[in-house]
């Protein structure tokens, strides 16, 4: 499969999509008892429907008025050097979604630790001080929240 | 002139002037930390100060505001995360410097800028104060609304090469700012059933996930083995400002500490949209426009001098007219208070002597924070050289940290990370992040003083133009993107050619 793109007809999509269904939704999530003309739904739609039509205005542009690249889909494509990159960023977003799930369990300092120690071993580091200073960086920041500054972290 | 001599023999007391550097250490610490603010380092000293004589309680907050509000430079510089909103302008040039390998000059910059616009706005505060309350009185919705405006029109000049993707990123921006309560018919906007949603998204929430969060994902390719640069730390603090660099600057931190002096001193403004204001305005007065978000030293020159000049003007509104500028002067005023003194315009005449000593302290806050700024920045600026690996995860406890303590929920940490994969995905789309910033900061300002417009004018838009404020701001913002749309033509051309 080809595809010819640039980030102006995928962004202008995305936008034009998401601007599009906010703009259905404003009825059923600002429900004004104004009867003004400017009320609580003016902002919104005028942030909405700006955000629709240059969304347009961007997919148009990219359409019409800027490079392409061109994109070539093969069985061989999920297996090159690009594809894993990006394979690497959904990784990377995973361990911050699970940590955000264990945070209230497992409290700050593990949840914390755990995900230093993903982090680092993500970036392959080997020596013992690289470990160290991050995890030492969690039990400082603990004390100074919860000590000092009388925060309490969960 | 014997109210003034009064206060500055109050001043030189050795124990106001102990408590100084000591408020000034603890504002660069909280104002560097992404998600505390100086208006927490008041607040959580404000019962330190209960046994001290007024004099020395102020002067111990006014130094951790002094302090926060310059703390915040250093991790917009460094890890393109603003300690505090205020700070949110020095990102644009503060971290591609970094990226440069420039961070001591940007850092060295930003202390130089923070110390002159808080002196210029300390002697603002001094002789002028008086007189720009008076003009501040003149500001109603319409000109309010029309400031706004103003400061979204550096939209048209941070957008580089398409202004869709700069408008896009400003509706972006609005539309966060209208999550949440409305404050004027109370009416619930886009919670989709979740009640935290109700106070809104908080600002520093959006900014640590915004900026924060998506530059590590940014840096999730990053390879230790072929990406770390070595740097040697000589090589660091090798790099300082040279006179032809400070000569420069001398004109954007002037037009930046003015522009300080008189948004800071324009009660609901704030340093933040100083910072913009000033920043655009030396973008568009300069030679070089295209250097500008690129690692511009001018560009940390002109936004570090009108937050840090909005300080003292702050202070004006709610010394002379009991109202308070923003919200660390809101607490500065409660502060006042507890002490037994009323900001207003009695308190002249009632405790001059104090209130003198506490103005010329303001100097004295500034001066001290140069001198410990410059200390602290060699050790600062060797952050940089620490492997990313390293200082990946240290960003993160901190961001997480400061996230969770705004609140004190989990639910703002699930909010950094929704913001930070937003801001990833238009990173990747070439957008600029400044824009929604900016629609996020100057949402809540333009529409409340919209509607109050609206209803006083009964509906109609004449308001914002029969007003001679509202009218000129009108014109300047109209004016300048204009102008900034005849120089982008011009460039392209030139490019062409």
């Amino acid at each position: 499969m080809k595809l010819r793109y640039n980030t102006e007809i995928i962004s202008g999509a995305v936008f034009a999509v998401v601007g599009a269904v906010l703009w259905l939704l404003i009825p059923s999530q600002i429900q004004t008892m104004e009867k003004g003309a400017v009320n609580a739904q003016t902002l919104p739609r005028i942030a909405i429907g700006g955000m629709f039509i240059f969304a347009i205005g961007l997919l148009l542009e990219g359409l019409f008025a800027r490079e392409k690249k061109e994109l070539v889909i093969t069985a061989d494509s999920f297996r090159s050097g690009a594809f894993k990159k990006e394979l690497r960023s959904i990784v990377y977003c995973l361990f911050l979604v699970a940590y955000c799930l264990i945070i209230q369990p497992l409290g700050f300092v593990i949840s914390t630790v755990l995900l230093v120690l993903a982090v680092m071993l993500y970036y392959g580091a080997r020596k013992w001080y690289y470990y160290a200073i991050p995890l030492a960086m969690v039990g400082i920041v603990y004390y100074v929240f919860k000590v000092l500054l009388h925060v309490s972290l969960p | 002139m014997e109210q003034f001599l009064g206060g500055l023999s109050i001043l030189m007391q050795w124990q106001n002037l102990l408590v100084i550097p000591l408020g000034l250490a603890i504002g660069i610490v909280v104002g560097a930390i992404p998600g505390l603010t100086s208006d927490l380092g008041i607040i959580l000293c404000i019962p330190l100060t209960y046994g001290m004589d007024p004099t020395m309680a102020i002067l111990m907050l006014l130094a951790i505001y002094c302090g926060g509000t310059y703390g915040g430079s250093i991790t917009a510089i460094l890890i393109n995360t603003p300690g505090t909103s205020a700070n949110a302008a020095t990102l644009f040039d503060g971290y591609p410097m970094t990226v440069k390998g420039q961070a001591f000059k940007a850092l060295q910059m930003a202390l130089f800028a923070s110390t002159i616009g808080g002196l210029i706005s300390a002697f603002a505060l001094l002789f002028l104060a008086p007189l720009i309350a008076k003009i501040t009185l003149l500001f109603g919705p319409a000109e309010y609304f029309a400031l706004a405006v103003f400061g979204l029109s550096v939209i048209a000049g941070v957008s580089n090469n398409s202004i869709f993707k700069g408008l896009i990123g400003a509706c972006i921006g609005l539309f966060m700012a209208t999550v949440g309560v409305d404050n004027i018919s109370g009416t619930a906007r886009f919670i989709f059933g979740q009640r935290k949603l109700m106070a809104g998204i908080d600002l520093i929430i959006a900014l640590i996930g915004m900026f924060a969060i998506s530059e590590i994902l940014m840096k999730s390719k990053y390879n230790p083995k072929t990406d770390h640069k070595s740097i040697s730390a000589s090589a660091i603090t090798k790099d300082k400002i040279t006179k032809d660099e400070y000569r420069r600057c001398w004109k954007p931190i002037g037009l930046g500490s003015l522009i300080g002096v008189i948004i800071g001193a324009t009660p609901g403004t704030g340093g933040g949209l100083a910072a913009f204001i000033s920043y655009n305005q030396t973008k568009q007065s300069s030679k070089h426009p295209e250097t500008f978000g690129h690692g511009e030293i001018e560009g940390v020159a002109a936004s570090e001098s009108a937050n840090n000049g909005a300080c003292g003007a702050t202070m004006i509104p709610m010394l002379t007219l009991g109202v308070p500028g923003d919200g660390a002067t809101a607490i500065l005023m409660g502060a006042f208070m507890l002490h037994g003194m009323v900001p207003g315009p009695t308190l002249f005449a009632e405790q001059g002597n104090i209130l003198y000593a506490i103005m010329l302290g303001l100097i004295v806050v500034n001066v001290f924070m140069y001198i410990i700024g410059s200390g602290f920045t060699r050790f600062y600026a060797h952050i940089t050289r620490l492997p990313y690996e390293i200082l990946a995860p240290i960003v993160m406890t901190f961001c997480i940290a400061g996230a969770y303590s705004t609140n004190n929920r989990v639910y703002d940490i699930f909010i950094i990370l929704i913001f930070g994969i937003v801001a990833y995905f238009l990173r990747r789309m070439d957008f600029q992040l400044v824009p929604i910033l900016l629609g996020i900061v100057l949402g809540p300002l333009a529409e409340k003083n919209f509607r109050r417009a609206m209803v006083i004018s009964e509906g109609s838009f004449k308001i914002f133009f029969t007003r001679p404020i509202s009218c000129a701001f009108i014109l300047i913002a109209v004016g300048s993107v204009l102008l900034f749309a005849w120089k982008n033509y011009k460039s392209r051309s030139a490019k062409a050619k």
